[in-house]
């Protein structure tokens, strides 16, 4: 073996020491430690592999990440990225929904809130009719707002919203309202759900976005409601009303 | 699976398969979709893995897998390939200078790799993976691999050395450098 077949197994040699039991390695290490020029060679690598082993060991993942992770575990359904409007994904989503609602209802009622947006994700990409009247226009008012960010408590009157024309979707016999808005040229879907309906759901009180196929959601929770806003405006388009 | 094996798997592995996202996609907004996308589809699918010693390799291997398809790159890595060995020892900016420099800018300079290196290199300096199990991963022999970090430490040393010097302010000849009014 020559200087330059020994770099060239080197550069593979980790530098904290973890393949140092590896019998690759020995040959190359053992000229390292005869061949001054290669032990320095050696030493220099190492502290330039050291110093960026180090360096992206400092990436800090964004807040919020793990929270979203477990929330979108949770949901566990399909994720594929076909265009959203095309007729066999529309069919898909309807699907999902169904699979995911069939298959997290058999689970303890701890992950009823990540049943509950797997279910908004699935409704929100299919076609349906809007809101009417004053108080769903009020309230759809309120969330286009700009001012409006999410993530805390919303002035929600559920009953008034069920009552007066806000769509109510019915999800395993518990009432979920669903309002449309348009923010920054893009459109959102609210649903909401009463905290009552839900006894065992663990959502969390800030907002936790989680990618699902072509849309993206938001989920949080106040002490009366839980709250899951939908998009394929993508995940900044969220951040952006937190 | 349970959700307590599931939460451990994600604290076990969550930060560095971002890292590794952030390598991949440059971008922290794509890096934390491709991350939940990767525990989206073990929540899917993964569960069916026997070996549970497997998960790392699975993961790692089902993100990159997943940048791929989302990128479909597959003629640019090919002929990325086919270039020549790389000057084994280019100008390298000295230690301390890359361990005094802002982790930002060092990631940055691992981001401007060509895509075919920056990936085993990435999985390198994870230290989470050896020479065997990035060629796993990526599905290469171990001497591709080899090969594919000592080009890419090189590519990388280079692009520090740029990253260094600019942080270091552009030359200007002293003839055309202007006045600068003082008051």
């Amino acid at each position: 073996m020559n200087n330059d077949q020994a770099k060239f197994i080197l550069h593979a040699y980790r530098p904290d020491g973890a393949d140092a039991s590896d019998a690759t390695f020995e040959a190359a290490l053992a000229q390292a430690r005869q061949d001054p020029a290669l032990g320095a060679w050696l030493e220099r690598l190492q502290a330039f592999d050291r110093a960026m082993a180090q360096k992206l060991g400092q990436v800090v993942p964004p807040a919020g990440l793990r929270e979203a992770i477990l929330t979108g575990g949770q949901v566990s359904t399909p994720t594929r990225r076909t265009v959203w409007w095309q007729p066999v994904w529309l069919a898909a989503a309807a699907a999902i929904a169904i699979t995911a609602v069939t298959v997290l209802s058999l689970r303890p009622a701890r992950v009823e809130a990540a049943t509950l947006a797997a279910f908004a994700a699935g409704d929100a990409v299919q076609r349906h009719p809007p809101g009417e009247g004053e108080v769903w226009s009020d309230f759809q008012g309120v969330l286009a707002a700009p001012t409006t960010r999410f993530g805390g408590a919303l002035p929600v009157d559920f009953e008034a919203l069920r009552t007066k024309g806000c769509r109510t979707i019915d999800f395993q016999g518990r009432e979920v309202l669903e309002i449309c808005f348009k923010r920054d040229g893009n459109w959102f879907h609210c649903y909401i759900a009463r905290r009552v309906d839900f006894p065992g759901a663990t959502a969390l009180a800030a907002p936790a976005i989680v990618a699902q196929g072509a849309v993206h959601l938001a989920t949080w929770a106040d002490d009366t409601h839980l709250f899951a806003v939908v998009s394929k405006a993508g995940r900044e388009a969220l951040e952006r009303m937190i | 699976m349970p959700g307590e094996t599931f939460t451990q798997l994600v604290d076990d592995h969550y930060v560095p398969l971002y890292r590794f996202a952030l390598s991949l996609t440059k971008s922290p907004s794509d890096s934390c979709d491709l991350t939940q996308q990767t525990f989206f589809i073990w929540a899917k699918k993964g569960a069916q893995l026997r070996d549970e010693s497997k998960a790392k390799s699975w993961l790692f291997t089902t993100l990159y897998r997943e940048f791929l398809r989302i990128r479909r790159r597959a003629e640019h890595l090919t002929s990325l390939e086919d270039l020549a060995p790389a000057d084994s020892d280019p100008p390298a900016p000295e230690v301390d200078v890359v361990a005094g420099m802002d982790a930002g800018l060092a990631v940055a300079a691992l981001q401007e790799v060509d895509e075919i290196y920056r990936v085993p290199l990435t999985l390198f300096y994870l230290q989470e993976h050896s020479y065997k199990e990035i060629a796993e991963a990526l599905e290469v022999p171990i001497g591709t691999v080899m090969s594919r970090l000592s080009r890419g430490k090189a590519q990388l040393r280079a692009a520090l050395a740029r990253a260094d010097a600019g942080t270091r302010g552009t030359v200007v000849p002293f003839n055309q450098q202007k006045t600068r009014k003082t008051s």
